[in-house]
C-alpha cells in the first residue's frame, strides 16, 4: 500500500466537505459538552392530588420527592424488600435476591467494603444524578476508572502474562503517532495542509506519541522506567512491537475508557459508602409513603384516574389516584393484568431485556496496592472482563474487588454459585497470582435472574444501525400518558438507556407534562 | 391457600431471615424474603409472560405441573444446551423438596384462570386436520387426559405452545433417557411435516374452549 489514504478522503477527514473551517463551524455545539443541564423543577403547588408511583428505580423515587415537595399526596408501591431496583449495594448483611441463587453477604462489618452491583459511576457531564447528591446531601468521591498501572491480560500476548495498562497504551500511541506522521509525509497529504497545520499536527503526534526526533516510537519511559529514575537516569523499557499489541481485541477497551461522552471519562464519581446512599437519601425523606413488599398486580387506568391492586402480606389492596407513575420494568409489566391500549402494549413488549453479571469479593489484604495500582480497571480477555480496584480507602486493611463486570452476561446466568466462583478465580489469578488465596466470600449478580428486575438494560433498537422508524414510534407512543394518567418512567422510556441520568430525565419529562394538565385544568 | 405457601413451601430457612438494613436509614426493614418468586416470571397469579417466554400456570393441571417440577428438578427436563427457557427454568425448581412441591400444586390451584391472549394466527382449517392425531392423547376439545399423561393445551399461551412443538421437534425437549412422556411427544411433533403446519396446529387449539 503506497497511498493508504487519498486525497478526498483526507479531505473528508478535515470536515471538508465545504472547506476546512467547516469542523469549527458545524461544531458550533462543541462548547456544550455537559449535556445535560439540571433541569430547573417547577411544579404548580398542589393541594393533595393523589399519585400511585410502582417501583422504587430512581426515576420513580425522583418523581415521588418532586411531587411530595410540590404537595402532592404519593404513595409508593415496591415488590421488593428494598428499594432502589438497579442502584443496588452489597455490603455486610445484605441480602441477594437472585432467584434460585440467594446469597447473604458476610464481608467483615466495615462502611468501606461495598460492592455497587448496579449502577457503580457518575459521570461530570450527569448534572441532574450530580443535582440531587448535592439537594439531598449525598457525600461524593472521585471514582478513578482508569489506572495505567492496571493490567492487561490475554493469553495472546506475552506468553498469557499481564502487561501493564501504560505498557500496552504508550506503545499503542506511540505505533499509531508514527504512522499517522508517516502518512503526512505523503505529498498528496501534506499539500492538503498548510504550513502551520502541518506543525501544529507534527508536534502533537511527537508528543501524543512520545516520538522520538526521527519521529520514530521507540520506546519511551511513560511507561516508567526499565531501571532508574530517580537518583539514575531512567531507562525505557522494551517496547511491544505493534503486531503484538493487535494479538488482543483487548485494545479498543484498553484505549476508550478515557472519553467523556459515553460516560467513561478517566474522572467519575461515586457516593460514598456506596451507590444505594442515593437511594436512601431520597426513601429516607420519604419515609412511610413507600410500601414494601408490596407488588402491583393490576393496573387500571380510567377516565378519571388510575386503580392500581397490589399485595400485601397476601391481602389484595387497591389504591386509587388521580395519576399514576410506574417503573416497573416493561418485561414484568407484561406479567401484570392491565387496560392499556393495544399499541401501548405491544410497544412495551418490544422492548427487550438485556443481560449483565457482576462479581466481587473482599480481599483479605489490598494485594493491588502492593503492585502499585490504586483504582482503575485491569482488562482480562476472558468473559469476567474488568477486575476494579476500589480507589477509596488507600492502604486500608482489606478491600472490596470487583471481580467481573460483563454488559452482556455472558452465560453466567446458566451457571451454579460454585461454577461462577471458580471462574472468577481462574481468570483472576492470570493476572495477580496470590488472588485465589487472597478472595474471600465472593458474591455474585446475575441481573436477568434478580427478583424484580430480571434483566440489566432495555434494548431497544434491534439492529446495530440505529433505531428504526417503528421503534421511533413505538417510543413515542410509550412517552404519552395513557389517558393522560399513567405514566412510563424509568430508562426504559429514554433513548439512552442504563443510566441513572436517563431514568431521572424520564421522570423530570413525564413531571412536565403532568404539571401542563394540571395547570390546564378548570380550577 | 397463599398463606400455606408462605409458611412452610419457598420461605427455605436462609430466605426467612433478612438482614437488619438499620444501617440504612428507617426504611428497607423487612421482615422476610419475598417468598413469591414464581409470579415474577410467570406473571401475576400465574396469566404467563410473553416477555420472559414463562407460560400461563393458572388452570394447569396438577397432575401435570407436579410432573413438570419433577423433571426440572431431576433434570429430565431443562438440560438440553439449546434449549434455553429449560434451562431458565430448571434451577427455579432444583430445590424444592417434594413438600414445597405439593404446596406450589395447591398454590397454583388457587389462581384464577384467564383466558389467554391470541397471539399465532395461521390456517384453521389445517390445523384441525392435523390436530386428529393430537387428539387422541390430548382429547378433541384439547381438554387433556391425565390417564395418558397427556395435558391440556386448550388455554394455555399460544407461543409457549408454538416454542414447545418447536422444541420437540428439535429434540431440545424430551430427548432425556428417563422423559418417557416427552418422548412420546417428540415422536408426534414430528407428524406436523414443517414450522407452517406448527403454526396451523396451534392457530387451530386456539379455537377450541
Ligand atoms: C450492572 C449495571 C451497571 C450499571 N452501571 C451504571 C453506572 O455506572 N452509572 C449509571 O448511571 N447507571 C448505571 N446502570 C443503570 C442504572 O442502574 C439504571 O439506569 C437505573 O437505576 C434505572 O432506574 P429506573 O428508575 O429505570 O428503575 P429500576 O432500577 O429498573 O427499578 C424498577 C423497580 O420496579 C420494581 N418492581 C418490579 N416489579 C414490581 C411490581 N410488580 N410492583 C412494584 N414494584 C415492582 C423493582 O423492584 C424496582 O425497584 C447500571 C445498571 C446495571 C444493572
Ligand atoms: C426465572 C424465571 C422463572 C421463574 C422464577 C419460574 N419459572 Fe417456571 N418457567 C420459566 C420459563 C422461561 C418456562 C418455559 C420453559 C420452556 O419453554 O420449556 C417455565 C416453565 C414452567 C413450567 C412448565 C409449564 C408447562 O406447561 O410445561 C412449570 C410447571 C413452571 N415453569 C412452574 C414454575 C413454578 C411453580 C415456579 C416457582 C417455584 C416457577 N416456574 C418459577 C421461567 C421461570
Ligand atoms: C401419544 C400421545 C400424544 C399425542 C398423539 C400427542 N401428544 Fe402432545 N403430549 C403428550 C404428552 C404425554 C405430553 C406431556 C409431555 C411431558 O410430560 O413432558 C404432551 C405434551 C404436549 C405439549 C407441551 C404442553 C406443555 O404444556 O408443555 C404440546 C404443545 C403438545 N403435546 C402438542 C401436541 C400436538 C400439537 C399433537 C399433535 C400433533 C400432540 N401433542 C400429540 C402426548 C401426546
Amino acid at each position: 500500500m503506497t497511498n493508504p489514504v487519498s486525497r478526498r478522503e483526507f479531505l473528508n477527514l478535515l470536515g471538508a466537505y465545504g472547506g476546512t473551517s467547516t469542523v469549527l463551524q458545524a461544531g458550533a455545539a462543541l462548547g456544550f459538552m455537559p449535556s445535560s443541564q439540571a433541569a430547573e423543577i417547577a411544579l404548580q403547588a398542589n393541594n393533595g392530588k393523589k399519585v400511585a408511583i410502582l417501583g422504587t428505580g430512581i426515576s420513580a423515587l425522583t418523581t415521588a420527592w418532586e411531587l411530595t415537595k410540590a404537595g402532592y399526596d404519593c404513595t409508593v408501591l415496591e415488590a421488593s424488600h428494598r428499594p432502589g431496583g438497579r442502584m443496588f449495594t452489597v455490603r455486610s448483611g445484605t441480602v441477594i435476591d437472585e432467584i434460585g441463587n440467594y446469597q447473604r453477604c458476610e464481608w467483615d462489618n466495615d462502611p468501606h467494603l461495598y460492592f455497587n452491583a448496579g449502577a457503580a459511576r457518575i459521570p461530570s457531564i450527569h448534572s441532574n444524578v450530580l443535582k440531587y447528591c448535592k439537594e439531598l446531601e449525598v457525600e461524593l468521591q472521585v471514582f478513578v476508572n482508569e489506572s495505567k498501572t492496571a493490567w492487561v491480560q490475554d493469553d495472546a500476548i506475552n506468553g498469557g502474562k499481564p502487561v501493564r495498562n501504560t505498557d500496552y497504551s504508550s506503545s499503542m500511541q506511540g505505533f499509531i503517532s508514527e504512522m499517522l506522521s508517516k502518512a503526512l509525509g505523503d505529498s498528496h497529504l501534506d499539500s492538503s495542509l498548510t504550513e502551520s497545520e502541518s506543525e501544529t499536527l507534527l508536534s502533537m503526534l511527537r508528543s501524543f506519541g512520545d516520538l522520538n526526533e526521527d519521529m520514530l516510537y521507540k520506546g519511551s519511559t511513560r511507561a516508567g522506567y526499565g531501571t532508574g529514575g530517580f537518583l539514575d537516569h531512567g531507562t525505557t523499557k522494551d517496547v511491544i512491537a505493534l503486531r503484538d499489541l493487535l494479538k488482543t481485541q483487548l485494545a479498543r477497551n484498553v484505549m476508550v475508557t478515557t472519553q467523556e461522552g459515553t460516560g467513561s471519562g478517566p474522572l467519575l464519581m461515586q457516593p460514598v459508602g456506596g451507590m444505594d446512599r442515593i437511594i436512601y437519601a431520597f426513601a429516607n425523606r420519604l419515609g412511610n409513603r413507600i410500601k414494601f413488599r408490596s407488588p402491583v398486580t393490576e393496573v387500571m387506568v380510567k377516565d378519571d384516574g388510575v386503580e392500581v391492586a397490589y399485595e400485601q402480606n397476601g391481602v389484595t389492596e387497591v389504591l386509587k389516584a388521580d395519576y399514576c407513575f410506574n417503573c416497573i420494568p416493561s418485561h414484568l409489566m407484561s406479567g401484570i393484568p392491565n387496560n392499556f391500549p393495544a399499541e401501548y402494549s405491544e410497544a412495551l413488549n418490544y422492548i427487550r431485556r438485556g443481560k449483565a453479571y457482576k462479581a466481587a469479593f473482599q480481599a483479605k489484604e489490598r494485594f493491588w496496592e502492593k503492585e502499585g495500582i490504586y483504582g482503575g480497571i485491569s482488562w482480562v480477555n476472558a468473559p469476567t472482563q474488568q477486575i476494579w480496584y476500589p480507589p477509596h480507602n488507600i492502604h486500608g486493611k482489606k478491600g472490596v474487588v470487583l471481580a467481573a463486570y460483563n454488559f452482556g452476561g455472558a452465560n453466567y446466568t446458566e451457571m451454579s454459585q460454585e461454577d461462577r466462583i471458580e471462574d472468577l478465580l481462574k481468570h483472576g489469578e492470570k493476572v495477580h497470582p496470590n488472588y485465589r488465596e487472597m478472595a474471600e466470600k465472593p458474591i455474585t449478580v446475575a441481573w436477568h435472574r434478580m427478583n424484580h428486575m430480571l434483566g440489566c438494560a432495555p434494548r431497544w433498537a434491534r439492529n446495530r444501525g440505529g433505531w428504526s422508524d417503528k421503534e421511533e414510534q413505538m417510543y413515542e407512543t410509550l412517552r404519552q400518558p395513557v389517558n393522560g394518567r399513567h405514566y412510563l418512567i424509568g430508562d426504559q422510556s429514554t433513548q439512552h438507556s442504563a443510566w441513572m441520568e436517563s431514568a431521572i430525565q424520564s421522570a423530570h419529562y413525564a413531571l412536565a407534562d403532568l404539571d401542563q394538565r394540571v395547570r390546564s385544568e378548570p380550577a | 391457600m397463599k398463606k400455606l405457601l408462605t409458611a412452610t413451601t419457598l420461605c427455605l430457612s436462609a430466605l426467612c431471615s433478612m438482614a437488619s438494613l438499620a444501617a440504612e436509614g428507617d426504611v428497607g426493614v423487612a421482615a422476610a424474603m419475598d417468598d413469591r418468586y414464581c409470579s415474577t416470571c410467570h406473571g401475576v397469579e400465574g396469566i404467563g409472560n410473553i416477555a420472559i417466554e414463562a407460560p400461563r400456570l393458572a388452570g394447569i393441571e396438577a397432575w401435570y405441573l407436579k410432573r413438570q417440577l419433577e423433571n426440572f428438578r431431576a433434570g429430565i427436563r431443562g438440560t438440553h444446551g439449546e434449549d434455553t427457557q429449560g434451562i431458565a427454568m430448571r434451577p427455579m425448581a432444583a430445590k424444592l423438596s417434594d413438600e414445597s412441591i405439593a404446596d406450589i400444586v395447591a398454590w397454583v390451584g388457587d389462581w384464577e384462570y384467564v383466558p389467554a391472549k391470541v397471539t399465532v394466527e395461521g390456517n384453521v382449517n389445517q390445523g384441525r386436520t392435523a390436530f386428529q392425531t393430537c387428539a387422541a392423547c390430548h382429547g378433541v376439545n384439547a381438554q387433556g387426559n391425565e390417564a395418558l399423561g397427556a395435558p391440556a393445551l386448550a388455554g394455555q399461551n399460544d407461543w409457549y405452545l408454538l416454542a414447545q412443538l418447536r422444541n420437540f421437534r428439535a429434540d431440545f425437549r424430551g430427548s432425556h433417557r428417563e422423559d418417557t412422556y416427552g418422548s412420546q411427544m417428540v415422536t408426534m411433533s414430528k407428524t406436523l411435516r414443517d414450522d407452517q403446519a406448527v403454526i396451523n396446529v396451534v392457530s387451530y387449539i386456539n379455537t377450541l374452549q
